[in-house]
């Protein structure tokens, strides 16, 4: 009963401060620039813009070939703005590129040179050997321009030949993906809710240091772990709040959202112990600053590490953040990984608990400092 | 009700002792008072015994608990106003005393009630951030009853509010003395010491200088006194001395056969005036 009552006094000062609102107001942004702003998928795919200077026959030969390979099997008639007029064009749109096929030299130089764009002119010999004109800005990387230089050395007939002859097998059949933008989320579901939360917490111990009511705390009955998961009760809430108003519009109920609540309980319950314990060690928030700057920098690195599989060292995955994201991955996935879930859950419950005990032992020794 | 025997205390641990060799008791329903001035050791003394502060060296007990463990049972049984104000400042008068009141588990008084007693009852629903120091001052003292205290820690009750708040207050502290509580007070207001104190300690540079009631210590050391007016050339000249002591004897005489008197009157001694002569040092 106390500690309820401690709970609803502790939401009510946090309802009345500031930085309640930080989390839960982050959680807002965020939905309106993934509703509004972010793409599904990021799009990687290059605009080429192409002028075929060559005789009719030698153009369809070329055409074909880049309809073969085009993802709809068909052009697309697009006007283009070329020096503020409209230009009819031909899109052709193939797995990692764009192709406009103009319909003059100058509009393609135009392109290259004005607009920025990577243009090419395609001329024809009379040995009817085609020969490329590139126009490149200078930021194109050197394996691009190798692989311009290479690509019409050989025919591509050898080319072609050379890919067939790579097998690409799939690492994992059967697995659901996210998109590029709900990939995006774990990270930030752990750095509104966890990262934020270490330095929320820590806030508000300070703040309840300068105003001295932890004294008067202390010449009550009620014991200080009660105090402090008080104050963790405030943080698992804004955690879950924050974190079902960015899940709900965008994940809709793909998420197993039981399963996410443990996890978001479980986290947040290890990252506020974590800044009770940073904070026991220090007068004010200036002085615990670095501390805790140095720890959110640490935690943020699995970053990294999960939007770049090539760089993923051993030590990577001590730090908590880590099962953190994938944990939360897992759950946005919906078919997610229930026993894994549970024991990282289990993990940060337990290294929690560790946590809240020292912090707890810090408190009642600190009170007057 | 409080015992304290052989107290020492230093911050730093460092055997530069803020606190030293304290000895005294409380009896139950008693008004003690420590006398002494800033950075004598007082508040260092009540925290201590309120278990804020870890006892080093020495022993202390609370109403028959040793403070060194504290049983949870003792802190529904005492109250502690602070030197410093330390309140909520984003919950409102009430609120604060409400959500206080929670963490007791002996029946607590209505904050409504408490607040009327300190003259707060307008300012109930007023957030703690917006009340000016003394208003703050009071709401940290009503709060230090809501627990019916037996044993009431008062940390200078009075510094820093104006005279007519400093004199109802004085009133509440009388009157939870009449129903029987323990009281021990800090201050260094002569005044309040004199007016409220069955027993006061002077304290010094964290030493026990002595203890006694403040009429005792008048009828000891409050030998009279002669407060004389006189003129020398066109200034008056003002001396305030002993009738007891040679030389203040020696030098009244003089003033009376060498210069024009133009008041002189007798005057009981002021416990300040002890606290100088006792420990050579000011209140100050
Ligand atoms: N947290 C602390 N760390 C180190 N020294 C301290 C601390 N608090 C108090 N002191 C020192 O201990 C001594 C006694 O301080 P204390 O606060 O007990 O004095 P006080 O008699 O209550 O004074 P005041 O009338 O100003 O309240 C002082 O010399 C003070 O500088
Ligand atoms: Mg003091």
């Amino acid at each position: 009963m106390k500690l309820f009552s401690s709970f609803v006094k502790e939401l009510k000062i946090a309802s009345r401060g500031f930085y309640f609102y930080i989390e839960i107001f982050m959680a807002l942004l965020i939905l309106v620039l993934f509703l509004f702003v972010i793409p599904d998928n990021f799009d990687s795919k290059k605009s080429e813009y192409i002028y075929l200077d060559m005789p009719a026959e030698g153009s369809e030969i070329y055409l074909k070939a880049i309809l073969d390979e085009s993802i709809e099997g068909k052009a697309e008639e697009v006007k283009v703005k070329i020096n503020k007029e409209e230009k009819k064009a031909s899109l052709y749109t193939t797995d990692n590129s764009r192709i406009y096929i103009l319909t003059s030299r100058e509009d393609t130089i135009y392109m290259a040179d004005k607009e920025r764009k990577i243009a090419a002119i395609i001329g024809m010999d009379e040995n009817y050997n085609f020969h490329y004109e590139y126009y490149l800005q200078g930021y194109e990387s050197a394996r691009y321009k190798d692989l311009l230089k290479i690509l019409h050395v050989h025919s591509s007939d050898v080319i072609e030949e050379a890919m067939d002859n790579i097998e690409v097998r799939p690492l994992l059949i059967n697995y659901d993906s996210l998109s590029d933008r709900e990939n995006m989320l774990p990270s930030i579901l752990v750095f509104n809710g966890s990262l934020m939360g270490l330095f929320i917490i820590a806030a508000y111990i300070f703040l309840d240091r300068q105003e001295g009511v932890i004294k008067a705390f202390a010449l009550t009955p009620t014991p200080v772990w009660q105090y402090l998961m008080s104050k963790i009760g405030v943080l698992m809430l804004t955690s879950i709040v924050s974190s079902f108003i960015v899940l709900l519009p965008l994940m809709k109920l793909r998420p197993d959202y039981l399963l996410l609540l443990v996890l978001l309980i479980t986290t947040a319950f290890f990252s506020s112990s974590l800044g009770l314990l940073i904070a026991s060690f220090y007068k004010d928030i200036i002085q615990a600053f670095g501390t805790i700057y140095i720890f959110m920098m640490i935690m943020i690195l699995p970053n990294i590490a999960y939007f770049m599989p090539s760089w993923n060292p051993i030590w990577i995955k001590i730090i908590p953040t880590y099962p953190m994201l994938e944990g939360f991955k897992s759950v946005i996935l919906g078919s997610g990984d229930t026993s894994y879930v549970l024991s990282i859950s289990a993990g940060f419950l337990f290294a929690g608990m560790i946590l809240f005990a020292l912090a707890n032992h810090r408190y009642k020794k600190t009170l007057v400092v | 009700m409080i015992t304290v025997k052989n107290l020492f205390h230093s911050y730093n641990k460092d055997g530069n002792y803020q606190v030293k060799d304290v000895s005294f008791d409380i009896e139950k329903g008693e008004v003690f008072g420590f006398l002494g001035p800033s950075g004598a050791g007082k508040s260092t003394v009540q925290n201590i015994l309120t278990g804020l502060l870890q006892l080093q060296q020495g022993e202390a007990t609370l109403g028959g608990y040793d403070v060194k463990n504290m049983s949870k049972d003792m802190f529904n049984k005492i109250g502690m106003s602070f030197e410093q104000s330390n309140v909520y400042s984003k919950l409102t008068a009430k609120e604060n005393l409400h959500f206080y009141g929670k963490l007791f588990d002996n029946p607590t008084r209505d904050p409504m009630e408490l607040l009327k007693l300190v003259g707060l009852a307008d300012k109930a629903d007023i957030r703690a951030g917006e009340f000016s120091k003394g208003m703050k001052h009071r709401l940290t003292f009503a709060r230090s009853m809501i627990n019916n205290p037996e044993i009431w820690f008062l940390d200078e009750p009075t510094t820093g509010l104006d005279p007519s708040i400093a004199a109802d207050i004085k009133d509440i502290i009388k009157q939870k003395n009449k129903e029987g509580i323990t009281i021990f007070l800090t201050t260094h207001n002569m005044f309040i010491a004199d007016e409220l104190c069955d027993r006061v300690a002077f304290i010094v540079d964290g030493e026990i200088k002595l203890i006694d009631s403040p009429e005792n210590l008048k009828l000891q050391y409050g030998d009279k006194l002669v407060k004389v007016e006189y003129f020398q050339g066109d200034q008056v000249l003002q001396k305030t001395l002993s009738i007891v002591l040679p030389e203040d004897k020696e030098l009244l005489r003089n003033i009376i056969e060498n210069h024009e008197i133009r008041t002189m009157h007798t005057k009981e001694a002021t416990l300040e005036e002890i606290f100088i002569k006792v420990t050579g040092r000011g209140l100050i």
